[in-house]
């Protein structure tokens, strides 16, 4: 398993993260036309070598940290405080843990 | 007189087995007599046992071939376990022992019979033969089975205790031969922690059989281990892998009152220090029990004080062949003749039926013996190296695959035999240089260097004149390799999965070399060209349930789940959660919410506290809809949808104070939710203030609904104006309940009823609960479950988000799209809601109310609304019977073009028949004026 | 002292009990408003339930004033005035006090804050929290928690929230509450997963004898 070397915990193991993707920023929400919107919820590069990405320590700090990764090795070059993004596309729904579970919340 | 110990020889320096110890187990329905010390296996043999098994495709008797944890033919039941390597496992007084894999008996074997049919059975046969037909597979499978080797285990048998420990050290240390324990003391020496694994009941590896000057330098290794506190010795354990970031895995075998124990260990260095395998020699008659490997016979001889037989031939072409001769003569046996490899001798064949009785020289003589032992070459298990990163090369020289040097991370390094050769000295000398540079690496510095340790020359023997076995665990002969070269598999890759040879349970430690040789003598290729096949984790056997280990399953209750239980209540796993289905009547549940009023633990709703003056701007970011003007008091339902548009969670938020607010999600999406806040404020709105709190648990959540309930709630609160005209629908207060301060309320209405939900400091849900119980006795009320609260919400027509929506469901399409707010500056999915309500509206699908034409049916969740000709124009995601209206009721997402007021559709059930339902007016069955929740 | 409201009779002042989310085995009585166990335990190693202490969440800049004044960075902890303060996150902290005193703390924090922005929310009731003390306690704990336990990387005072038994758990080193000498954790958990963890830990303690004991609630805080 490898280590994810937290800047805020120290290194831990992987499974103490969830690995949210590759950085994408999120465009102007007035001006994008849907082609730069749906780059920014699907297209990602995924390439063979280095990658910055996102994790976040969810059984740790609960920080979104940024992480420079090599994708073949798994040798990280650098860990740090999330810079400026977004949350991405399916975010919510790829966490969703247990869809159809039997409690809504309350309603109008 | 079976059972005596007959073999048994006067005591021997340094053996293990306690004389005054002797041991009674049961071997095949028969008792034996064995000594405290003893493997199975040597228990046996000196009780006159010589066959164990029989093979796997030919059912060929076996006997002991390398007497160490991998001998093929020794694999045996012990009382309800299968699969006990029996030439390792340490000999327990009362063991059961069995054979496994014969069927009747192992002195009659039918299945012995494939021996006369064995020509056919070639490599590639269970391919080439059980392809077609297809239909004839499950038959196969069953003639297959009969074939297949492996243990009983029985239905009955209780989950074994399997154990998890997690170990940080500098350095581990694999392997405890001579240069292992170097090393390890070097490393501690070097200021390191250290764990020393060890395959073996004990440390020394082949110091503890070869002589009286090994054993010395054995307890002085073993006393500086011992005088080491910093080094943690595992004996019976194996390091079965090693992967990234140096994670290394070692199975402790019978250790603190587990079956097994898997040990994850993150090491600052690894070092490898398997030692060496004896490797066996291809001739004819090569698996007949009598013929052994140099090594076993030492091992025999001097660790268990047994004598392997009484005639014996030699062929040796090392110094340990020459070394097992001499033991033999030491101990009274015949040695007939040595052959010595090193001049060009060997052997044609070995003869015998049922156990070895002769052995064939080249020269046509033939030996009468019951023992053969052949020294022709070792192989380096290079199984850990390999796991990171180094590709072995083959070494003409020493005519053995060693680790190339290359491609290993600073962090895993290499010594003993895997190296290379040397005498003891020299190998307690690289194991120390190695041990030292390990402490320097674990400790960040640059460290010394490695003395050379070559491989010594050794010639280059695998197969004699005749063909025999390659692979015994897998019944694979030379001639099956050479079969298989023919028919164009060429590679060792390709050999290896066309014969199975190397796939069986010693997974290549005895039987890659030859087959990879007999490989290149079929193809003309050089072994260093045909290169050594991967070795992949796990390097030894470990049971699933080691891997499994205990099951670690967090699950979550409400404080008042004790409550539950001693009412009945008959649970249901919600995610983590285990909640109250039901308390015996559903359906009752429900109607008293109607008529009387009953209360819920929906303890599980997320709940989050949110503080701070920018709380409106994360609220109004997160929702659909608008939260700048909700005043204090009041609550708000609200709609999350991700950036793609689609529903995600849905709840309500109150505003207790200007900067204080507690926002409520559904159950499942409660950790997504707050997951998706903190990912908008710590990496788009930075400069937001506003702090998240999670505070589901604290709060013991009830909901109190119907009629009477109001009623009820005066009974019990207090310091707070409970009238209409004080507190009414979507308002929150601050009180005390039933003596409990610090409780947040709120009216809102998810059953459709006049409701309160009130959330209760954790520790007090209990007793809040047992007060609205007796305080509500008289009003007829009745606790109610899931199971109830999900029929009210479906006869208001209240959706269930992911139940009611899937992962394509716009909120438009959840019939949420009046509160999309486009005129907000910004919100989480607005360009995708924007483009939704200009472009999609019309063909996107719908959520609508359908009511059966016949009020007994209840079309299953997930039945299919079709057309005509069968097209599929939608389905039903909620339907219960309704206790109130007393006919079925559902919500269905449809296609637009029937989801108009009166439509009638066409319902497929499961079984394949149809019925018809009404599309109906309004989401809500019960009041769709809310005259009722709003009371 | 029963009195009609309506058409039915309830108490006219109710005496509200407080539960943990663990239940320790043996006989119970009402200590402090809080219904707990008595069984105390001698063993070698002990796991004993403290969740009536007073927990409270804070948080707040790192850089801030607050964070000054409490004088505790994320990832250690130290005790003053009987209050543990943990550095439970960045910007994030537990304070740990006497049974009911969660309001008192909240003040006092608040009052600490000088015009930060900061929140402190009484979260007593919303966590489990436990203690494991013993001489093997570190060996017990590292059967379920991956974290390097050794003095060199966590020691007296550390603190961390990590994977227990698969659950997000606060851990902190507190050799010094527990007051025997012995090395102690400090362990809390969502509340609801309290009697959770508790049973892990009790399984990962039965090969160095653990027993579990009632809470310590003792004066002196966690």
């Amino acid at each position: 398993m490898i280590r994810i070397p937290c800047p805020h915990c120290s290194a831990r193991n992987s499974a103490e993260f969830r690995h949210v993707g590759e950085a994408a920023p999120r465009p102007d929400p007035s001006t994008a036309t849907p082609e730069q919107w749906r780059v920014y919820l699907y297209e990602r590069s995924n390439p063979a070598g280095w990658t910055t990405e996102t994790w976040f320590h969810t059984m740790g700090c609960r920080r979104f940290i940024s992480v420079e990764r090599h994708t073949v090795t798994n040798e990280i070059r650098s860990a740090r405080p999330v810079g400026s993004t977004g949350p991405g596309p399916a975010e919510a729904l790829s966490a969703r843990g247990d869809a159809g579970s039997p409690d809504a919340g309350g309603q109008a | 007189m079976i059972g005596t110990a007959s073999r048994r020889l006067p005591a021997q320096t340094g053996e293990l087995v306690d004389r005054s110890r002797p041991l009674t187990f049961r071997w095949d329905g028969r008792d034996y007599e064995g000594l405290q010390g003893d493997t199975i296996v040597s228990a046996l043999l000196a009780g006159g046992v010589d066959v164990f098994s029989r093979s796997f495709k030919y059912s060929r008797p076996r006997g002991v071939l390398s007497a160490t944890f991998v001998d093929p033919g020794c694999t045996v039941q012990v009382d309800a376990e299968p699969n006990v390597r029996a030439a390792h496992r340490r000999l327990a007084a009362g063991m059961d022992v069995r054979p496994q894999n014969v069927w009747p008996s192992l002195r009659f074997d039918v299945k012995a019979a494939n021996g006369l049919v064995g020509r056919f059975l070639t490599a590639g046969f269970y391919y080439k033969t059980f392809i077609k037909p297809q239909r004839l597979w499950p038959a196969y499978q069953q003639v297959l089975s009969r074939f297949a080797s492996g243990g009983v285990t029985s239905r009955q048998n209780v989950h074994g205790y399997y154990d998890k420990r997690y170990v940080h050290v500098d350095v581990v240390v694999a392997g405890a031969g001579p240069a292992g324990l170097a090393a390890a003391v070097a490393a501690a020496d070097a200021g390191c922690s250290v764990l020393l694994v060890e395959e073996e009941y004990e440390l020394g590896g082949h110091l503890r059989y070869s002589g009286e000057a090994s054993l010395s330098m054995l307890s002085e290794l073993r006393a500086q281990v011992a005088a080491r506190p910093s080094i943690e010795v595992m004996t019976d354990s194996v390091v079965t892998g090693r992967y990234d970031d140096n994670w290394v895995a070692v199975m402790q075998r019978d250790v603190g009152g587990a079956i097994e124990r898997l040990v994850k260990v993150r090491a600052g260095v690894l070092v490898a220090a398997p030692g060496l395998i004896e490797r066996p020699y291809v001739f004819a008659g090569n698996d007949l029990p009598g013929v052994m490997l140099s090594t076993a016979v030492r091992r025999l001889i001097n660790l268990y004080a047994v004598k392997p037989g009484e005639r014996a031939v030699v062929l040796t072409a090392n110094a340990d062949g020459d070394a097992a001769a001499a033991d033999l003569t030491r101990v009274g046996v015949d040695v007939v003749r040595v052959l010595d490899g090193r001049a060009g001798e060997t052997i044609r064949r070995a003869t015998g039926r049922g156990r070895l009785q002769a052995v064939e020289l080249e020269d046509g003589t033939v030996l009468p013996a019951d023992l053969l032992v052949t020294a022709t070459g070792w192989t380096a298990p290079t199984s850990l190296i390999n796991m990171a990163g180094d590709r072995p090369v083959w070494n003409p020289t020493a005519a053995r695959f060693v680790p190339s040097g290359d491609g290993l991370p600073p962090t895993v390094l290499a010594t003993g035999g895997l190296v290379g050769d040397g005498s003891t000295e020299e190998l307690i000398a690289h194991g120390r240089a190695v041990g030292a540079l390990a402490g320097d690496r674990a400790e960040g510095r640059a460290g010394g260097s490695v003395p050379e340790l070559a491989g010594e020359p050794h010639p280059a023997m695998f197969r004699a004149s005749t063909h025999g076995f390659v692979d015994f665990s897998e019944d694979v002969s030379s001639k099956d390799v050479v079969a298989a070269a023919k028919e164009g598999y060429d590679s060792s890759e390709l050999v290896k999965r066309f014969t199975t040879a190397t796939m069986g349970p010693s997974q290549g430690k005895l039987e890659t070399i030859n087959t990879i040789a007999v490989l290149s003598e079929a193809t003309g290729r050089g072994i260093e060209d045909l290169g050594t096949t991967v070795w992949r984790p796990p390097y030894a056997p470990i049971s699933l349930g080691a891997l499994a280990g205990r099951v670690f399953e967090p699950t979550r209750v409400s404080p008042m789940q004790s409550w539950h239980e001693e009412h009945g209540a008959v649970p249901l796993l919600a995610g983590q959660w285990i909640r109250p289905d039901h308390y015996g009547a559903a359906a009752e549940e429900a109607r008293n919410v109607r008529e009387n009023v009953g209360i819920i633990d929906v303890t599980p709703l997320g709940k989050l506290a949110l503080s701070g003056p920018d709380v409106p701007k994360l609220l109004n970011l997160v929702y659909v809809n608008k939260w700048s003007k909700l005043a204090v008091g009041s609550v708000r339902y609200g709609v999350m949808c991700a950036e793609d548009g689609v529903v995600m969670d849905d709840g309500v938020t109150g505003r207790l104070d200007e900067h204080r607010y507690l926002m409520s999600t559904t159950s499942s999406g409660a950790a997504t939710v707050w997951e998706w806040l903190e990912n908008w404020l710590q990496t788009a709105h930075t400069d937001w203030q506003v702090h998240v709190t999670p505070v589901t648990t604290a709060y013991a959540s009830i909901n109190v609904a119907g009629p009477k309930s109001r009623q009820l709630m005066q009974r019990v609160v207090e310091g707070v104006d409970l009238s209409t005209e004080a507190f009414g629908y979507m308002k929150v207060r601050q009180g005390r309940i039933a003596g409990v301060d610090d409780c947040v309320m709120w009216r809102i209405g998810f059953t459709g009823e006049l409701s309160y939900e009130m959330h209760v400091p954790a520790s007090y849900g209990l007793h809040v609960w047992e007060a609205l119980l007796e305080a509500g006795d008289d009003l007829g009320i009745q606790a109610f479950g899931v199971e109830a609260q999900r029929i009210l919400r479906l006869e208001k027509g209240h959706l269930i988000v992911a139940q009611d929506t899937d992962g394509l469901t716009r909120a438009h399409s959840a019939g949420l799209g009046g509160m999309v707010k486009l005129d907000k500056d910004d919100f989480a999915g607005k360009p995708e809601l924007a483009w939704h309500e200009r472009d999609a509206l019309a063909t996107a699908p719908r959520l609508v109310a359908l009511q059966p034409e016949d009020p007994s049916a209840v079309p299953p969740e997930a039945s299919q609304i079709i057309t005509a000709d069968g097209g599929i124009l939608g389905r039903i995601t909620s339907s219960r019977m309704s206790p109130t209206l007393g006919h079925g009721i559902c919500l269905a997402q449809v296609d637009p073009a029937v989801a108009a007021p009166g439509t009638v559709v066409t319902i497929r059930l499961p079984s394949g028949s149809d019925i018809t339902a009404t599309v109906r007016e309004d989401l809500a069955f019960v009041d769709p004026e809310g005259v009722r929740l709003r009371a | 002292m029963w009195t009609r409201k309506g058409c039915v009779c309830v108490p006219e002042t109710w005496t509200p009990v407080a539960r943990s989310a663990i239940t320790v085995p043996g006989p119970r009585s009402v200590v402090d408003g809080w219904e707990v166990s008595t069984r105390r335990s001698s063993a070698a190693l002990r796991l004993s339930d403290a969740s009536p202490l007073a927990k409270v969440s804070v948080r707040a800049d790192p850089d801030g004033a607050l964070a000054h004044a409490l004088g505790v960075r994320f990832r250690s902890s130290h005790r003053r005035d009987g209050i543990l303060v943990v550095g439970s996150g960045p910007g994030e902290w537990l304070l740990v006090g006497g049974v009911g005193a969660a309001h008192q703390i909240a003040e006092q924090v608040r009052g600490l804050a000088a015009g930060d922005f900061v929140t402190a929310i009484d979260v007593t009731h919303g966590r489990a929290l436990m203690r494991l003390t013993g001489r093997d306690a570190s060996r017990a704990l590292s059967k379920v928690c991956a974290v390097d336990l050794s003095d060199a990387v966590t020691p007296e005072g550390a603190a961390f929230r990590t994977s227990v038994a698969k659950l997000t758990t606060d851990v902190v080193r507190d050799d010094a509450g527990a007051g025997t000498g012995e090395p102690s954790y400090l362990l809390h958990c969502e509340r609801s997963s309290g009697q959770y963890l508790f049973e892990c830990l009790l399984d990962a303690g039965m090969e160095f004898g653990v027993e579990p004991s009632g809470p310590t609630v003792d004066g002196g805080g966690a």
